[in-house]
């Protein structure tokens, strides 16, 4: 085994989480190791085409997914430098105050070790510096916070169809929060609406790591490395401290990369599976794993989409894949006349033909030349919005360790999630309420999709009890006190908001923790 | 940061796939694959032809898009550089162990359904045939789920014809490129 330079930091992952320590950590002096699984894209590899854009997603092993509702780790999880949010929609919302105190208001899931009041200075720094367009006024339902440095990005023709449909039944709408720039922010140019977000942006007006925090990283001295498969982390002889990280190059030749701290933000189901693929005899059941949590509370947000066809051209190709307009008119309140949880309707995101989530696939059912003809009236005709619907933090929703190993010899993660009884009633209502939406729109024929699913979460939640959760509010695991983990797998409750803004807001208070703890960490 | 608005770059050698014909290594289309007759890598002759007319049944003209080349290339590549929509479906390669599977168990309901393999019925058997795999496993199907093979299989007919700049102007749709394709598909 190769013995690297001993670093201050070593991050296992170049995603949202990753990225930004990365950046916060060297910019205070650290020597800070990225250890990345996949390549180093740059942004000309970032092609406009559906095709091209599967590259960035997971590849070096699956991940074996087994009950009702398995967790979809292929289109959620990124490979390479930006992880998954080199692909993402930039949805950038903040979680509700609600979302932090469930089981104080409801006897529901877990309380984050934190409030909403704790976490809003990071969620307005963080806006600030990435840069995000909104109406902020107009998102009656947003929590106290700085408005946004950007006026909304623009709505299109089928946005504006389906916010008649709403507005028709007492529903409000408000210009989607986007990290996307509606005009030239800190030298990165504005959007121009061809919605191939999930291809990767590569002018840079959709703020991925790529544009932000890597950069910065790399200006300020911290090394990424491409190709390097964390394959465990080890611990002192002792087991009371972590010592670095093992990792396989591209040739699966082990290196050593020894380090004072150590961060995972490997998203939420690589992150497991090292910390359980790490077991020593001090910690039989993997790293950090006292409470027995790590692994558990997997949770997606359960999501549909409503579909309409429209007696006029929607020019559904153009604006932004995560769509122009947002309702969150039944967020707030949780506990519903016959179900419990949140939900958020995402309103006009912008359509290729092809592609999981592109025209064609509105209609699974459909095929020959009755596809054909569905194509060609749908291109110009179809409207749609989605559904980001919560779960429930279920003990059993899960990862383990498989009994099959990947090419390296390292066991795979294997998945075990389904729904409780209220995301699904909770799925039941909203599409039977966008049913009703797109007809009061006008929509000549209105039906939705298959129950899907959106986001990864849990599985090395945050919480204040070291006997039921895996690490603190910083991310800083209760069992090992220089083992901090980062990314939405902190998340003891899911909300319904896209995560990525709130992986930022909690990178960055954890970044900060680090750099004034220093000298009990290091 | 080097890349403009709506800038395209020539280089960036991103629409086409690699196929080898002899020992020589060429970027061709899957289209221009197929109209070249350059050699399969891994597909069979019986797999190629149940791939054209599964292909064809499931969205008229996937075969001559080609289909079975875009297939073919795909499966005989690393995984992780593969474009297939498997890839976002949890399939464990080896992916060409998906498609070998799969016709398989198209072929054995065929014979359980028609007396005949997928390619022997006519049009009208293979579309009801198809109908029968689109939400669970008809007679005869075994392995990976039939309505698995249906949507991956789906779209990949749907990849080949409309995933391209010539597939968006078929359907009047301006493919508006941050970085084009340099070839056209």
């Amino acid at each position: 085994m190769r013995r690297e330079v001993p670093a201050d930091v070593v991050i296992v992952g170049a995603g949202a989480a990753g990225s930004l320590f990365a950046a916060k950590l060297a910019q205070a002096g650290k020597r800070v190791v990225v250890l990345e699984a996949g390549p180093a894209w740059r942004l000309q590899d970032l092609v406009s085409s559906q095709l091209w854009a599967r590259r960035l997603k997971w590849s070096p092993g699956p991940v074996l997914g087994s009950g009702t509702a398995a967790i979809g780790n292929g289109f959620n999880a990124g490979f390479g430098t930006g992880g998954s949010a080199l692909h993402h929609y930039a949805n950038w919302f903040r979680m509700h105050p609600e979302d932090f105190t469930e089981h104080s208001d409801y006897g529901r899931g877990f309380d984050w070790p934190m409030t909403y009041d704790d976490l809003r200075p990071y969620y307005d720094r963080i806006q600030s510096e990435v840069g995000l367009s909104g109406d902020a006024a107009a998102e009656i339902w947003r929590p106290a916070g700085d408005p946004y440095p950007m006026p909304p990005l623009a709505n299109f023709r089928q946005g504006e169809l389906i916010a008649k449909g709403f507005a028709a039944l007492r529903l409000r709408t408000a210009p989607t929060p986007h990290a996307i720039n509606s005009t030239e922010y800190n030298g990165r140019p504005a959007c121009i609406y061809d919605g191939w977000c999930d291809a990767g942006c590569p002018i840079g007006a959709l703020a991925n790591p790529l544009v932000v925090y890597l950069p910065q990283a790399q200006q300020a001295g911290a090394q990424i490395r491409p190709w390097s498969y964390a394959t465990r982390v080890l611990t002192n002889r002792s087991g009371t401290r972590v010592s670095g990280v093992v990792y396989k190059d591209r040739n699966g030749e082990d290196h050593l990369q020894p380090a004072s701290v150590v961060v995972l933000s490997a998203f939420a189901i690589q992150t497991p599976r090292l910390l359980l693929n790490s077991a020593t005899h001090q910690h039989p059941r993997g790293l950090a794993n006292s409470s027995d949590a790590i692994g558990r509370y997997m949770m997606v947000h359960i999501s549909g989409t409503v579909y309409g066809l429209f007696d006029e051209d929607t020019e559904p190709h153009m604006g932004v894949t995560g769509g122009s307009l947002v309702s969150q008119d039944n967020y707030a309140e949780k506990k519903k006349s016959n179900y419990y949880g949140s939900y958020q309707w995402l309103i006009g995101g912008a359509l290729k033909p092809n592609d999981l989530l592109g025209i064609a696939n509105a209609r699974t059912e459909v095929f020959g030349g009755a596809l054909h003809e569905f194509m060609a009236h749908a291109a110009h005709a179809i409207g749609s919005m989605a559904l980001v619907g919560q779960d429930q933090p279920l003990v059993e929703n899960r990862v383990t360790i498989a009994a099959q190993n990947d090419k390296f010899g390292v066991p795979l993660a294997q998945t075990t999630h389904q729904f409780a009884p209220d995301p699904l009633k909770l799925y039941n209502a909203a599409m039977a309420e966008g049913l009703d939406i797109f007809r009061a729109a006008g929509a000549q024929e209105a039906w939705h999709g298959q129950i899907g699913q959106q986001h990864i979460l849990g599985g090395t939640i945050m919480g204040s009890d070291p006997k039921a959760s895996v690490t603190n509010g910083y991310g800083q695991t209760h069992d090992l006190p220089n083992l901090f983990i980062a990314g939405s797998g902190l998340f003891p409750t899911s909300g319904a908001v896209n995560p990525t803004f709130t992986i930022h807001a909690l990178a960055l208070r954890a970044a900060e923790f680090i750099q004034s703890h220093w000298g009990s960490l290091s | 940061m080097g890349i403009g608005r709506r800038t395209v770059l020539q280089n960036a050698g991103v629409g086409t796939l690699v196929f080898m014909i002899g020992q020589r290594q060429v970027w061709l289309t899957p289209k221009e694959a197929r109209a070249a007759s350059v050699p399969f890598q891994t597909l069979t002759p019986s797999q190629i032809a149940i791939l054209d007319a599964l292909g064809d049944t499931l969205l008229p003209g996937a075969a001559e898009a080609g289909i079975a080349h875009f297939v073919d290339q795909q499966i005989s590549i690393e995984p992780r550089d593969a474009l297939l929509t498997l890839r976002y479906l949890d399939v464990a390669p080896p992916f060409a162990r998906f498609y070998q599977q799969g016709f398989a168990a198209l072929d054995a309901t065929s014979e359980a359904l028609y007396r005949g393999v997928f390619v022997s019925l006519d049009d009208g058997q293979r579309h009801d045939l198809v109908r029968h795999i689109v939400d669970g496993n008809p007679p005869g199907w075994n392995g990976i789920p039939a309505p698995l093979f249906y949507f991956a299989l789906r779209s990949d007919a749907v990849d080949v014809v409309y995933g391209t700049v010539e597939g968006f102007q078929k359907l009047n749709l301006p493919y508006m490129p941050h970085i084009l394709p340099d070839r056209s598909w």
